[in-house]
């Protein structure tokens, strides 16, 4: 696989990957109040002030064959370290914080008073969230999810501690990049990558835009 | 409706609410001045926040019931319409509403025509004024069949016409879905015009309870009489049987609004000659009633009370039974719109 084709495959898988849970911690720490919630807070920001290579050295700990996770990922036949997966948990946890603050940004912008509503009206708390939450805020969750997949296309230190760069696999563009620069003569590969990060980053900063518009549009913020 | 309240809340910013008490009433006012608790108190009817206390309704405690199984149609002062969502969809919006027909004889339809909802049905909340916005929040909580109807300001923001307008709604959609209600307002017309029972609430305690006319203070008693009738060919309203000329505009027909407030309306004991009110209506007066520092003598047709001093009342020897006569100005009887 193409790194262009391979880093799209795993900026998504990645994107996929961290949605779910930060739409449950997003909630969670938006709509309920309780000791411990800014240990949590801190934990889940970490990996956007850590050096990467510090978090992908981290993830290694977790992930290698004799991490506590790993084994038992290898035994499913699952294995993470120098494999695509690794790839996509890297780029995954690395752009996580940025997709959780994101979708923290679009709860906080749904009026808790029309959940009320909906739950008075006799939806409970997961239909409330199903039917008013989730259609309100989804414009700014998926401008996260896109921000995040522009920081996966981008995700470099993590993935080369816990990926490695193993061509088709795991090359994802930084890491064939980074590759190509030592290779005499390849001047005009790294030009037609640096030309692809660029274009697929502008789309994602525009599409970020847009959805961000239709975000507040939706939500009377702009009337 | 049966309430059994005892209702307590503290704050942390230090307000502080207890009221408690019991009735069988079927429409009832929280009136008080702004931060008397009125809202809080209705809140916790709804189940919005927890208290201490209990609160009985037709004797099954509420307290443990949680706020979706509850089926209170609260209507809060901003509407709270779901903006993503388009005005038939938020009347849908409850999962009562699906199974709605036949129960308490509530249909779609019936709400929709009464609140006058068909041109908007296909809006989103974002294109509709504030008052379109509260009619629709009204037919969601209808819609959704609710054992109590909470109304919190329903005519907050509405001009003198709009008001009058959405009140003879509101008493419209009681006489035909007769719903329960609790009503907050600071507005005495509303409570007069819908309310039979009041609590007066200050700094969150209840200071008076009765009538809802006895329960305003002196000088609030601004009572608005609605009354529906059939424009005739001629241009007059047949309303109970009575021909009145009114300020109906020329060219409506068929059935109609119209208002007119009790202190436009005087009485006399002989039909009076020489006087520029279009309507001289002989009638009987059926009931005497307090009302701050007024009375308020209701006559039998058409169904309206006026408001006058102790003294004109003592003066005239105005008693239930005795025959008068009603008078009122044509341009004191408001059009609201059609019936």
């Amino acid at each position: 696989m193409s790194a262009v084709s391979l880093s799209i495959l795993v900026g998504l898988l990645a994107t996929l990957l961290a949605l779910p849970p930060a739409l449950f911690l997003g909630w969670v720490l938006e709509r309920t109040r309780w000791p411990g919630r800014g240990v949590v807070y801190v934990l889940v920001l970490l990996p956007l002030v850590l050096p990467p290579v510090v978090t992908g050295y981290l993830l290694l700990e977790f992930f290698s064959p004799r991490g506590m996770l790993g084994r038992q990922l290898e035994s499913i036949g699952l294995p993470v370290a120098f494999h695509l997966a690794g790839a996509v948990v890297a780029a995954s946890v690395v752009g996580f914080p940025l997709l959780f603050m994101l979708v923290s940004y679009a709860y906080r912008s749904v009026d808790p008073a029309l959940e009320t509503v909906s739950r008075s009206l006799g939806r409970g708390g997961w239909e409330t969230w199903w039917r008013v939450t989730l259609p309100l805020a989804w414009p700014g969750v998926a401008a996260g999810a896109l921000l995040a997949f522009a920081r996966a296309l981008g995700e470099f230190g993590a993935t080369i501690v816990l990926a490695g760069h193993v061509p088709g696999e795991t090359g994802t563009i930084p890491l064939a990049v980074m590759a190509l620069m030592d290779v005499p003569g390849a001047e005009q590969e790294v030009f037609a990558l640096c030309g692809v990060s660029i274009f697929l980053g502008v789309l994602a900063v525009v599409g970020f835009r847009a959805l961000d518009k239709r975000h507040r549009t939706r939500l009377e913020l702009d009337r | 409706m049966k309430f059994d309240l005892a209702l307590s809340l503290t704050r942390p910013q230090g307000f502080c609410l207890d009221v408690s008490w019991s009735g069988d009433v079927d429409a009832l006012a929280l009136v008080g001045p702004s931060g008397s608790g009125k809202s809080t108190a209705l809140g916790l009817l709804a189940g919005v926040e927890k208290h201490q206390g209990h609160l009985r309704l037709d004797g099954v405690e509420q307290a443990g019931t949680p706020l979706h199984r509850r089926r209170m149609g609260h209507v809060t002062q901003d509407a709270l319409l779901f903006p993503h969502l388009t005005v038939m969809q938020n009347l849908h919006y409850s999962p009562w509403a699906h199974t709605l027909h036949g129960e308490g004889g509530v249909k779609e339809a019936d709400v929709i025509d009464a609140l006058h909802l068909e041109p908007l049905l296909d809006r989103r909340p974002r294109h509709l004024s504030g008052g379109e916005r509260r009619r629709v929040a009204l037919g969601r909580a209808l819609m959704s069949v609710p054992r109590l109807l909470l109304l919190d300001e329903p005519f907050a923001g509405l001009d003198a016409q709009r008001r009058r307008d959405a009140l003879s709604v509101l008493r419209h959609v009681r006489a035909r879905f007769g719903t329960p209600l609790v009503l907050v307002s600071h507005v005495p017309e509303d409570i007069v015009g819908l309310a039979e029972h009041a609590l007066r609430l200050e700094e969150g305690r209840l200071v008076a309870n009765g009538a809802a006319t006895s329960v305003l203070s002196a000088g609030e008693t601004r009572v608005d009489n609605h009354m529906t009738g059939r424009v005739q060919p001629d241009g007059r309203v047949e309303v109970d049987g009575c021909d009145l000329v009114t300020a109906v505009p020329r060219g409506i027909t068929g059935s109609v609004r119209l208002a007119c407030f009790a202190h436009d309306i005087l009485l006399a004991t002989e039909r009076p000659h020489g006087l520029s009110a279009r309507n001289v209506v002989e009638t009987q007066v059926t009931k005497l009633e307090e009302a701050g520092d007024a009375v308020l003598v209701h006559v039998a047709r058409p169904a309206v009370a006026a408001t006058l001093t102790p003294d004109a009342v003592s003066e005239l020897s105005l008693a239930p039974g005795q025959r008068v006569f009603a008078l009122m100005k044509a341009t004191s009887i408001s059009y609201l719109g059609p019936s």
